[in-house]
């Protein structure tokens, strides 16, 4: 069965999603879950009244299944207790839809967890639960493989002239302020920059700076430290590791900046 | 009416291509091995098309292997030279950009004692000539480079990496699928030793390829039988289809001029509009030296394989590099190696151009692409407006 061979359900609740959208406000709880590696994210949010779900909106960046098992568990969820909510599985949820293709059930249809992570946050805002291990983001010196051996070769602890940096594919590391105002700079001279942070925001810097990163064309990898230089004679990609999901990928560049 | 813009995938058949072919599974049927009247027939046949094929290219009569295909002239280049030129050394070079094929011949060959290197590639996808120099070691028997990509378009330095390859005395294939039609090939010209072409992807039946090899290069046979194309391919010559594919070169080699002008317009109006019109979007591969046929774009918050399902339900034909369509669940490899993450080349969406698009079909992706992008951006978490507009 090809990727694309859904269902006549799951193709109207890709056409015409329900729910879609995000709440706010007291009795809401929220749930985030996604691959980074794959690339799908949704996010599930629940309005409880009376310990039912009186209100469910969802976001999806994802392929047609993906949308569509989010779309169609909100409609499940809708009006049921929270506990009636959690033994939904993401079996209930295919089925609902009148199967998925055999390669889809594990990779986008990742609803049902959303779902199960936005009633435990609920839960755990009524003190219900404890709170999940958040994992804490250090490693600012860590040392990196490659490094010392790359040096020059592609890996750079300063960045005073960038006219070098012209057109390549350039990395820079999160040190804190001077890196971020060269990763804005360098935005100049080529048409790539990724920008590299261990945190969820730019914590360590004044917002106007965040801002403007954000308002850039530097792509940001939040929530991810370096792990590897890798090459041959000279850098050629690095390996990311992924914090929030502990998951490792290469990533092609020409040039790494680590200020010192 | 559907629009299919999807041409490196596959190509319906020229019905001129038809027309020539058609007399050959009934009327004239005779196998060239044959000693009588209609085999006599099917060698001339066969000859005549050999050298319809070779002059496209610059090539000699006796240089021309006919194959079922441009998967099979590549395994018979790589695997066919590798294996009778270990003698020589075990090394072999290729880019990351290759297509899949190769990548998984060269795994075979990885398995099988030969070491492979794999050229990585700039932005563009574009391969460096210092880069390729720096990976040859005296081990190095071959280096197998595709003249362009058949995802993002970008072309090759082939005539420079041809150069070079010759002066170290290292065979050179490059597999020419992507570029068929699209650049006037020239073996010659291009210092090329092992050259993979098919028939589809000039219009002609699907089933049949040659692999060009030089004169002087040799090669293990695969395919072993009754000794058929100089002992290099045997199996009883389809004669329909390289009829078919020799009326597919001798259109192209009249039309190929306008031809390449006419695509590269639709080309140049889609990258233009689409890139205007809708924000956050980008083109993928080298932005002049591509093919005529390719626009590949990405979008960034939305996955390729939903922009093809809101395609198809408005007639739209197309391709994307996002996992989610693979069979593996892999990203396109080749935009993976331009240095995209995984998330972006998630929204990728490839247009190819050909025979048969009109401008209509143009016209018809700059008016429907936007609003399915900007409907799947409002379902994303990854889109946020203010950042756009401000």
């Amino acid at each position: 069965m090809k990727s694309t061979q859904y269902s006549e359900k799951v193709l109207d609740h890709f056409r015409n999603p329900r729910n879609v959208g995000t709440l706010e406000g007291d009795n809401v709880g929220w749930g985030e879950v996604g691959n980074p590696v794959c690339g799908d994210l949704m996010k599930m949010y629940i309005q409880v009244e009376d310990d039912k779900i009186a209100d469910i909106k969802f976001q999806t960046f994802g392929c047609g299944s993906a949308i569509a098992t989010s779309s169609m568990i909100t409609e499940m969820a809708k009006g049921k207790t929270l506990d009636e909510a959690l033994k939904i599985t993401r079996q209930d949820v295919a089925d609902e839809l009148e199967g998925l293709p055999p390669i889809k059930m594990h990779c986008s249809n990742l609803a049902a967890d959303a779902l199960h992570e936005a009633i435990n946050n609920y839960k755990t805002q009524k003190g219900e639960t404890t709170l999940k291990v958040i994992r804490t983001t250090t490693g600012e010196e860590k040392e990196i493989s490659g490094e010392k051996e790359f040096l020059g070769k592609g890996v750079y602890h300063a960045a005073d002239d960038l006219s070098p940096f012209a057109d390549k594919r350039v990395m820079v590391v999160d040190r804190g302020k001077r890196s971020l105002e060269i990763a804005l700079e360098l935005t100049k001279h080529t048409g790539r920059v990724v920008v590299m942070t261990p945190g969820k925001t730019f914590s360590s810097v004044d917002a106007g700076l965040a801002q403007n990163i954000k308002q850039s064309d530097i792509k940001i990898i939040y929530e991810s430290e370096l792990l590897e230089i890798r090459g041959s004679d000279e850098l050629e990609k690095v390996l990311v590791h992924d914090l929030n999901e502990d998951e490792e990928y290469e990533l092609f560049v020409d040039a790494v900046i680590i200020l010192k | 009416m559907n629009s299919y813009i999807d041409d490196q995938s596959a190509k319906p058949v020229d019905p001129r291509v038809i027309e020539a072919m058609t007399p050959y599974f009934h009327e004239r049927f005779g196998n060239p091995s044959s000693l009588h009247g209609e085999g006599d027939e099917a060698t001339k046949v066969l000859e005549g098309c050999r050298r319809t094929i070779a002059g496209f290219m610059n090539a000699g009569l006796d240089e021309i292997i006919f194959t079922s295909g441009a998967t099979e002239s590549n395994n018979l280049a790589l695997i066919g030279y590798a294996l009778r030129n270990k003698g020589k050394g075990n090394h072999i070079i290729i880019s990351e950009v290759e297509h899949i094929s190769i990548h998984n011949i060269a795994k075979y060959l990885e398995k099988n004692e030969f070491t492979v290197s794999k050229l990585p590639v700039d932005q563009y996808g574009k391969v460096n000539l210092h880069k390729l120099e720096s990976r040859i070691t005296p081990e190095t028997i071959l280096i197998s480079i595709g003249y362009a990509s058949n995802e993002i378009g970008t072309i090759q330095p082939i005539a420079e990496i041809g150069q070079l390859a010759r002066e170290k005395g290292i065979a050179f294939h490059s597999d020419t699928v992507a570029a068929e039609g699209l650049i006037p090939l020239d073996v010659v010209r291009d210092s090329i030793d092992l050259m993979t072409l098919s028939s589809n992807d000039i219009y002609g039946p699907q089933g049949v390829g040659v692999l060009y090899v030089r004169k002087g290069i040799r090669l293990n046979p695969l395919i072993i039988g009754g000794g058929q194309e100089r002992g290099v391919r045997s199996g009883t010559e389809n004669i329909a289809g390289i009829v078919g594919m020799s009326a597919a070169v001798e259109i192209m080699g009249r039309e190929m001029a306008e031809e390449v002008k006419r695509l590269a317009g639709y080309r140049d109006k889609l990258i233009k509009h689409i890139l205007d019109r809708i924000p956050k979007s980008h083109l993928n591969g080298h932005p002049t030296d591509r093919l005529a046929n390719n626009a590949h774009f990405r979008f960034e918050a939305i996955e390729g394989e939903s922009l093809l399902l809101s395609l198809k339900d408005e007639g739209v034909s197309a391709a994307t590099g996002s996992a989610c369509s693979s069979k593996t669940l892999e990203p396109s490899h080749t935009l993976i190696s331009t240095g995209l993450l995984h998330e972006e080349a998630h929204g990728s969406l490839e247009f190819t151009f050909g025979r048969f698009n009109q401008e209509a079909d143009v016209d018809r992706v700059i008016e429907i692409l936007p609003p399915i992008v900007e409907r799947l951006r409002k379902l994303s978490p990854l889109y946020k407006k203010e950042e756009v507009t401000t």
